[in-house]
Formats: structure tokens, C-alpha cells, sequence
């Protein structure tokens, strides 16, 4: 009998844990499905890029007014947990740069965003991007070692076409023609904004952002701060799409639309639920 | 594809070492916290070896180290600078005033960027920026909704102050507001954290299984 009552129990804690876990399992089950399912980018039903390209244009017009031959930094100090949301959109501006024919370097402020760089790197070696890009590696310090970046930028390792380039312009930030942040939580554009901008007003600064820090980005694009902003996903399909030229590039892929659209649908499902038993559970007013 | 992992045995090895670490992290989702919390220690591992070696390959060695043995007469301020960053290596042993100067020069160092920053290149300039450009500005209907929302918001942060009837309800109405803002924007970040999850599935399907082009 005791045996037979702990079976039941027994048998009732799987049950529970399975209806506990598997509305989490069935939708990641669901979503990879939803990728599998071919979609035409341009499809008017399940479109992510945003119908708004003021932005957008507003990049391409920032890489468009550096010259050809031109010296652009990537300021890349994205974080590790945010940055795939940005990847296609870095991509897209690696790409459009490298097809104005602009001489990219990278440079990091941050550990995380050091290790996304050198990984960059290691890809657009791999690709065979011409000419390479330069590595000035990582400055450690923050915003200290942004000032300090002013004045001279190249490390004593550097060597190269471009870090020649480089050095025959100055050696400091004003060598460049643009400079792309690649912004994280630790140190985002508004450090370049409020460190690089007031030292060196003529050098022009672009962004690319992931969402969460769209808030604190966009006023410096109203105010003409930041040349340039993308800063939300839809924009970085938009850009993406943009640029778009050939199907299965290096560019990394913008997430699938319907797999978005189906999390989108069950995140409200959640909330909605949620906002349902708080309502018939009598909550509180705001 | 991400693009991230070479084709030969190291890019495929590194796919692997990834695809299950993500399906280890997810394996939490079905109550399986060992692995998971052996992955969160994986990742601090990784995360403090990574960082030391940062520190030591791209920082003391090439920035202080070097110089100081290369050339000491002439990098001066690399001295103190030594000292200080010793003593702050040493904080753990140190009584806490032998480590304070350095602190403090490192939190004034910072607050000092920190502060002159934000005075300069964001407080003024964006205070320049709201000013309107004048009566037949295009924005300027914009601006004033912006102001009513902002004084509104401010307004609903009264709690506890005697408020009148109609100040009470203009603070009801700034509540109100500011939970819209926080609506739409939790819409905003759920698509963005979202899109890293789709992302990982992505990886999963098309770096490792190479099913999904």
C-alpha cells in the first residue's frame, strides 16, 4: 500500500515537472521550426526590417561622405550577450565600408569587446578582405584611455600600410575620417560623445547599438552628437537588407522573422496571462 | 552562419564546445542545474583567465612593464604608477591605509573623466539642443508634448507629498504615462532579447547541424 501511494506520487511529480518544463521546450522546438521555414525576405506579410530608414540612410550617408582611401576605426566595445543582436548590422558596415573602398582598423576599450574584435578580425582575414585591416589592439583604462587614445592610438607593435597611414596623419583619433562604435553597456558611444566629442568636434562619430541602449544614444543623434545611429533591431535588418547583395555571405544572419514573430506571439501570450490572473486576483492600481 | 568558427579542425571542434555548452545552459529549462552551474563556473574560469592574461599581455607587459625596463629615465611617471597598481595587487594582504592612496586615485581619476564628461559633452550640448530654434520651429509642437509628458512623469514621482485634487491627478496621469513608456519599451527589449535566442537556435541549426542555410 505505503509502496503503491509512492509510486502514485512518484508518478505525479514527473507529470507535474513535464507540464512544468515543457511550454519552455516546446517553444524552442517551435522557433527552430519557424526558421526552418523558408521565407522571402521581402515577404509584405512577415517583414522585420522598419519601413523608417531615416537612420539607415543616415549611416550609408556617413560612410558615403568618407573619402575613398579613407581611414575609418572600428571602436568595437560591444558586450558578449547583446552583440549577436548587432552582429548583422556590424557586418552590413564592414561591408558597405569595405566597398567604398575605405582602410578599416579595430580598436577595443573593453576585455569583452577585445575578444569580439580579435574574433572579427580572425573572420575578415579568413574572407581575404583587402587590405587587411589594422589591429591596435586593446587600451586599457576606459574613458581615461579614450583621452589618452586622442593623442596617439597606435600600439608599439602595430605595423602595416595602414598603421603607417596612421602614424603619417598624426598617430591620434584626428587621423580618422569616421569613427564606428560598436557600442556594449561598458562603455557605450555616449563615452565617445562625451570624451572624444568636445577634444575633437570635426571628427564625424557613427553608432551602432543594440536596443537597451537606444534611450540613452538617440538624443545625442537629435542633438548632432552622433552623425549616425542604428540602434534597434528593425533598423539593423533595415540597414542590412541595404546593403544586401549576395544570399550567404559572411555577414551572419538577421534572426529569422517568423521564429520572431511566434516568440513575439507568446511573449504577449505570457503577459497576457499574467495580467489576466493579477486582474481576477483583484491587484493593485498603478 | 555566424562566421565566427574556421572551417578546418579547430573551427569545427569550437562549433561543438559551443553547441553544447548552449544546449547544457538550456538543459536548465528541464531542471538539470548541475550542468548548468558547472557552465556558469566554466564561464567564470574562462572569463578570469581571459581577463588576466588581457591584463598581463596588453597592459603591464607592453604598457608598464617595457617601458620601464627599456628606458626607466624616461617614463618617469611609470614609477608611482607601478607602486600604486602594486599596492592595489596587494590589497587583499594590505591594511586598508597602505591601499587608499591608490584607491582614491583611481576613483578620482575616474569620477574625475567621469563627471568633466558628462558636464561637457552631454549636460550643455543637450541643454543647447532643447532650446527651441525658434517660433516657427517644425519641432517645437514635439517638444512642448515632450515637456507636459516629462512634467506629468515628474509629477507621479510625488508620493507621499499633500497633493490637491488636480495635482493629484496630473500625478495619476504622469504614473500612467510613465508605465506606457515602460510597456513600449519592454516591447523594444523583448524583441531584442528575443532575437538572441532565435540567434542561438540559428547557430544550433545552421553552424552546427548545417541544416538551416
Amino acid at each position: 500500500m505505503t509502496t503503491d501511494a509512492a509510486g502514485v506520487t512518484d508518478r505525479q511529480a514527473r507529470v507535474a515537472r513535464l507540464r512544468r518544463v515543457a511550454p519552455s521546450v516546446a517553444l524552442l522546438l517551435v522557433l527552430a521550426g519557424a526558421l526552418l521555414i523558408p521565407i522571402a525576405a521581402d515577404d509584405p506579410l512577415l517583414r522585420l526590417a522598419s519601413p523608417e530608414r531615416s537612420r539607415v540612410d543616415g549611416l550609408r550617408a556617413a560612410i558615403g561622405d568618407v573619402p575613398v582611401d579613407g581611414l575609418v576605426l572600428v571602436a568595437l566595445d560591444a558586450d558578449l550577450g547583446t552583440y549577436p543582436e548587432i552582429r548583422a548590422t556590424t557586418r552590413a558596415a564592414l561591408v558597405d565600408l569595405a566597398a567604398h573602398g575605405i582602410r578599416l582598423a579595430f580598436i577595443s576599450f573593453t576585455p569583452e569587446g577585445r575578444a569580439i574584435a580579435a574574433a572579427e578580425l580572425d573572420r575578415l582575414r579568413r574572407t581575404g578582405v583587402t587590405p587587411a585591416p589594422a589591429d591596435l589592439g586593446f587600451v586599457s583604462g576606459s574613458e581615461a584611455g579614450l583621452v589618452r587614445a586622442i593623442a596617439s592610438v597606435l600600439p608599439e607593435s602595430a605595423a602595416g600600410p595602414i598603421a603607417d597611414e596612421i602614424d603619417a596623419r598624426g598617430g591620434g583619433l584626428a587621423a580618422f575620417d569616421l569613427v564606428l562604435v560598436v557600442s556594449g553597456s561598458d562603455l557605450s558611444a555616449r563615452s565617445w560623445v562625451e570624451q572624444v566629442g568636445p577634444r575633437l568636434p570635426e571628427l564625424p562619430l557613427a553608432a551602432i547599438a543594440p536596443t537597451f541602449l537606444e534611450p540613452e544614444l538617440a538624443p545625442y543623434l537629435v542633438s548632432g552628437q552622433l552623425t549616425a545611429l542604428l540602434a534597434t533591431l528593425r533598423e539593423g535588418v533595415t540597414y542590412a537588407e541595404a546593403i544586401a547583395t549576395e544570399p550567404g555571405d559572411e555577414r551572419g544572419p538577421t534572426p529569422g522573422a517568423l521564429a520572431m514573430l511566434i516568440g513575439m506571439l507568446a511573449a504577449l501570450a505570457v503577459l497576457g496571462e499574467a495580467a489576466a490572473r493579477r486582474l481576477t486576483g483583484g491587484g493593485r492600481p498603478v | 552562419m555566424s562566421g565566427f568558427a574556421s572551417a578546418d579542425l579547430a573551427g569545427t571542434l569550437a562549433t561543438w564546445v559551443a553547441a553544447l555548452a548552449t544546449i547544457g545552459v538550456w538543459s536548465y529549462l528541464v531542471g538539470a542545474r548541475r550542468i548548468f552551474a558547472l557552465l556558469q563556473y566554466l564561464l567564470a574560469g574562462l572569463a578570469t583567465g581571459y581577463l588576466a592574461l588581457l591584463a598581463i599581455r596588453e597592459v603591464l607587459i607592453p604598457r608598464l612593464v617595457a617601458p620601464l625596463a627599456a628606458d626607466p629615465g624616461s617614463h618617469l611617471l611609470l614609477i608611482p604608477a607601478a607602486g600604486l597598481a602594486t599596492l592595489l595587487a596587494g590589497a587583499a594582504w594590505l591594511p586598508v591605509r597602505a591601499t587608499t592612496p591608490a584607491t582614491a586615485v583611481l576613483l578620482g581619476g575616474l569620477a574625475a573623466f567621469a563627471l568633466g564628461g558628462a558636464v561637457v559633452g552631454t549636460v550643455l550640448p543637450q541643454m543647447a539642443a532643447a532650446l527651441p530654434e525658434g517660433s516657427g520651429s517644425p519641432d517645437q509642437l514635439g517638444a512642448v508634448v515632450a515637456l507636459v509628458i516629462t512634467l506629468l512623469v515628474l509629477l507621479g514621482f510625488l508620493h507621499g507629498a499633500p497633493l490637491g485634487g488636480l495635482t493629484s491627478r496630473a500625478a495619476t496621469t504622469g504614473r500612467w504615462l510613465l508605465v506606457a513608456g515602460i510597456g513600449g519599451w519592454l516591447g523594444f527589449l523583448l524583441a531584442s532579447r528575443l532575437s538572441l535566442l532565435v540567434d542561438r537556435i540559428g547557430f544550433l541549426l545552421g553552424d552546427w547541424l548545417a541544416v538551416l542555410r
